[in-house]
């Protein structure tokens, strides 16, 4: 029953149509886009930053290559370090989130100290420190910005365990003899996942956001293109003063999409967890 | 509020303060080997690399070092740009208002204007009105900043050229007063502030909505408005002041984002601000400015944190007793 | 002289009856007990007397109001929702189901009730306010410093007291009180209990009293309106009810009450669980749990006058002594 609401809800809500297509084009795209391209996403030509024609449809870049082409090819960084640092993220945030918020005392003090402290610390100039002392790359990437973004979830996740610790039901479960793994499972953790996923949408979203941000500062893995490398090339040459839209809009609205899919399953998920969130329809 | 509490806290916040001149020394020192960075100047010899080690005090050991740093630290003298040779003390307070003046804008519309926002959309759920909000609120969330800073140029000042791309004021100008160059500097305010109020706006919006969402299921609502209050009033007087208080600690964790967005908005729309220093120093590879930057930064999210707790502790009877 | 009157109440929810064609009366100074599981209409009854449904669900029928004092008698049926919020509370207020949660977590408890004093009485001056809040917080049995406390500050008994010195700021006539002790553990239920039915005397208040628990209903009320799919099954005086019960469902919960120093055995619990709300079986809505029910049952039973002021929905009603049934009769194909 509780699987197939949760595919009801992916199937017909538009918000779940939308959030599963955009994933799997994404998916698919940064699987094959470099089968897909239409041209060698890097080769320059003297057609420079040409508005959309039928050769070129989203024109071409400074040194005349083919945005939609590079278009596909950076899908690629996108969606592996949005995922793959979001999961590292969000497990540890979790984890330090409900220990820290349910066993208090000293547990409490120095995961809390631990979250304030990766809280404290400005998280883009610290990524953008770290990635440029480890050299660039995707692996670095990845471990850098999960190792960066987990605090926040964490910090929620504590609040949300602090008010639940003092709801009715706990104080019961735990006057009735309840063991914490116990508590943990029923109580606590059914009542802070939607919180976490609400969580886990924001590292997705911070994840892809970042790559984009290092990228766009020039921070990026310097043998791949990524959409965040395409924003920087655009602005570094004098784009947007050019009025090239075409070169400017596409990667921007491309992270923008995937972002909003990944949030729009992410909240959905909520409502699902959570059904009190549910809209009337 | 009780004195012991606020001591507690204003000593955690000066112990994680004490953690981040640490940890900034030792990532820079440690982590970045400053005799390759000093290397990379581009008139550097061997001789000349040997007296900056000393000049920088890189021939001490590593915790005399660090001893240097943090006394250096106390006394307010973060070293010299080595990009500029100016104290970094100067240049950080040179930037430091340029950005509290945009980041205050932006944190402060984004505020009012998401909080706003939430209760209206949280009071008519699945409305036309929520939905329209969710959407714009969704869109913004998701977006790049500076993509949205990069379009708000291509918008304001490229195809409607009416506002200024970039610069804390026009170039070569003489005001006749200073109201008039306020005017000036509020010009160019206008891009720069609004993309960090559309950074930020869809978080406060969503957390706004979903507490509200969240304190309207509460018996006590349902109580109120059974005691012959107004649907508004109960809203108003008793939902709106509960939902809140998530939303102070959000403003307070949001204060890392803020200088993220700082550092990549101030540099679409060249801000002297700290983020613009930051990014320079980056590129320059000045890692004074880049340790200063950071300790101000942090320094800055330490006392966000530490006015968000204080409040906090004002508006929720429930902490006061614990 | 009735002070409420509840003709043909209906619930819907999209067209489904939760709560249908529900009528009583009650008398100035009298309780009332509302009885039945849980899902059976009774929380959605009180609420349709405030006129305080949840969106989706929709009222109608009579709710007449005549509070000692006011002239003309209110029709609460006919109030719209600005009309209404002079009415609750002034008149009848609600002692909300386990007071938990009921109070704002960020208000002083005395801006709570004062909140409702000066909300209801323009003229009130502050120092009377003041005075007010003591008295009613030394009513229940508080000492008038916890109204500077927040509710976290409170136990769950301070807090249902508090709850109920609310419920009497502005002097109502009726006071709905939705499980008041549910929460609460045995001796705090009592003390309540007690509470409500001294405070029912000395301020001839009406009181409706919501429970799922005959034992707390027989010891406050005067008469008991049982509730079975959002229908009175049964309504009478307690003493008639409980002594001689004229439908199956009540004497069901009754037989399942334990008895003190009784010597039978506890009846097995009622088969089956109660029905969808909205979604009740056609005829009598107990039929398939009955162990009484025959063919007849699937038709609607009319209520029958089957003594004084004692009214049953049940066929065979008036019943003049209950045949033993075999377990194994019972059907539960439900």
């Amino acid at each position: 029953m509780r699987e197939s609401g949760a595919l009801k809800l992916l199937t017909d809500t538009w918000r779940g149509r939308f959030g599963v297509a955009v994933i799997l084009v994404a998916v698919f795209v940064s699987i094959f886009g470099t089968l897909i391209a239409p041209y060698e996403p890097e080769a320059s030509s003297l057609d420079v930053l040409q508005p959309p024609s039928l050769d070129h449809w989203l024109g071409t870049t400074e040194s005349g290559a083919d945005v939609f082409s590079q278009l596909l090819v950076g899908t690629r960084v996108s969606v592996l370090v949005g995922f793959a640092a979001a999961i590292i993220s969000a497990v540890l945030g979790s984890m330090v989130g409900i220990a820290s918020g349910y066993f208090g005392g000293w547990t409490d003090r120095i995961l809390d100290a631990l979250e304030n402290w990766f809280l404290v610390i400005p998280t883009l100039p610290l990524m953008i420190v770290l990635a440029r002392l480890l050299d660039p790359s995707l692996i670095v990437l990845i471990a850098v910005i999960g190792f960066t973004s987990w605090a926040g979830t964490g910090r929620i996740v504590r609040a949300q365990v602090l008010t639940l610790r003092e709801r009715s039901f706990v104080e019961r479960a735990r006057a009735l003899g309840a063991g914490d793994g116990y508590i943990i499972r029923t109580h606590i953790l059914p009542n802070t996942l939607p919180l976490i996923f609400a969580s886990t949408v924001l590292i997705i979203a911070v994840a892809i956001l970042s790559e984009a941000a290092l990228a766009f500062l020039g921070l990026g893995d310097p043998t791949r293109i990524s959409w965040g490398t395409m924003l920087q090339n655009a602005f570094d040459s004098g784009a947007p003063s050019a009025g090239a839209w075409w070169y400017v809009i596409p990667p921007g609205l491309c992270i923008t999409l995937l972002v909003l899919a990944v949030s729009l399953l992410g909240f959905l998920y909520e409502e699902y967890i959570n059904p009190r969130l549910r809209r009337e329809s | 509020m009780s004195a012991r509490w606020l001591t507690g806290k204003v000593a955690a916040a000066i112990l994680t303060l004490v953690f981040v001149v640490i940890f900034n020394f030792f990532l820079f020192r440690v982590m970045g080997d400053p005799t390759t960075q000093l290397a990379r100047l581009p008139q550097s010899t061997p001789d000349e690399i040997e007296k900056l080690k000393a000049d920088y005090g890189l021939d001490k050991p590593l915790l005399g070092q660090f001893a240097d740093n943090v006394g250096d630290t106390v006394r307010g003298d973060l070293g010299i740009s080595q990009k500029s040779r100016q104290p970094v003390v100067d240049e950080i307070l040179d930037a430091l208002p340029w950005t509290l003046l945009l980041v205050g804008t932006g944190t402060l519309i984004a505020t009012l204007l998401g909080s706003w926002m939430g209760v209206i959309a949280a009071t008519r759920r699945g409305q036309k009105t929520d939905d329209a909000m969710l959407g714009f609120s969704m869109f913004t969330y998701a977006s790049p900043e500076y993509w949205i800073g990069i379009i708000l140029i291509l918008v304001f000042a490229v195809w409607i050229p009416i506002l200024p791309s970039g610069l804390q004021v026009t170039p070569g100008v003489e005001f006749s007063s200073w109201l008039a160059e306020a005017a000036d500097v509020a010009e160019h305010l206008i891009l720069p502030a609004t993309a960090m109020t559309l950074m930020l706006l869809g978080q406060y919006f969503l957390i706004m909505r979903s507490s509200m969402v969240d304190v309207l299921t509460e018996d006590f609502i349902t109580v109120k408005r059974a005691t012959g209050q107004r649907w508004d009033r109960v809203v108003r007087k008793h939902a709106v002041p509960n939902a809140l208080l998530p939303l102070v600690t959000l403003s307070a964790i949001q204060f890392g984002a803020v200088v993220g967005g700082a550092i990549t908005i101030e540099t679409i729309f060249s801000w002297p601000g700290l983020g613009e220093l930051t990014f320079q120093a980056i590129n320059d590879k000045d890692f004074p400015v880049l340790q200063g930057t950071f300790l101000i930064f942090s320094f800055g999210v330490i006392l966000a944190n530490l006015l968000a707790d204080i409040l906090y502790f004002y508006l929720d009877p429930r902490v006061q007793t614990k | 002289m009735s002070l409420l009157e509840v003709k043909d109440l209906t619930v819907t929810h999209r067209g489904k009856p939760i709560v249908d064609g529900v009528d009583f009366e009650l008398n100035r100074g009298e309780s009332l007990a509302l009885a039945g599981e849980s899902g059976c209409g009774k929380t959605t009854t009180a609420l349709a007397l405030m006129k305080m449904l949840p969106e989706g669900l929709k009222q109608k029928g009579g709710i007449v109001l005549r509070p000692p004092g006011v002239e003309d008698p209110i029709n609460v049926h006919r109030r719209t929702e600005t009309g209404m919020q002079v009415v609750r509370w002034r008149h009848i207020s609600l002692v909300f189901q386990g007071a938990m949660n009921a109070l704002d977590p960020v208000q002083h408890i005395d801006d709570q009730i004062g909140e409702v004093i000066r909300l209801h009485e323009r003229k009130v001056t502050g120092k009377q306010v003041k005075a007010r809040i003591d008295d009613l917080l030394v009513t229940v049995g508080l000492t008038a410093k916890l109204g500077k406390r927040y509710p976290h500050q409170l136990s769950g008994g301070q807090r249902q007291r508090v709850m109920i010195a609310l419920a009497l700021a502005c002097r109502p006539s009726l006071v709905i009180a939705d499980e008041p002790t549910t929460a609460l553990d045995v001796v705090m239920q009592a003390q309540v209990l007690q509470l409500l039915e001294s405070l029912r005397e000395e301020l001839d208040l009406s009181l409706i009293l919501i429970s799922h628990d005959l034992g707390v209903l027989a010891e406050t009320c005067d008469r008991i309106a049982v509730m079975y799919a959002g229908r009175i099954v049964e309504i009478g005086s307690v003493e008639t009810v409980f002594s001689n019960p004229q439908h199956p469902y009540t004497k069901r919960l009754l037989d399942s009450l334990p008895v003190i120093g009784g010597r039978r055995g506890l009846a097995p619990p009622i088969p089956g669980g109660p029905p969808d709300p909205g979604d009740p079986p056609g005829g009598c809505a107990f039929h398939p749990r009955c162990p009484y029910s025959t063919d007849r049952c699937l038709e609607d039973p009319p209520p029958v006058e089957v003594g004084p002021d004692h009214l049953a929905a049940c066929h065979f009603s008036p019943w003049s002594s209950w045949p033993e049934v075999e377990p194994q009769k019972v059907r539960v194909d439900a």
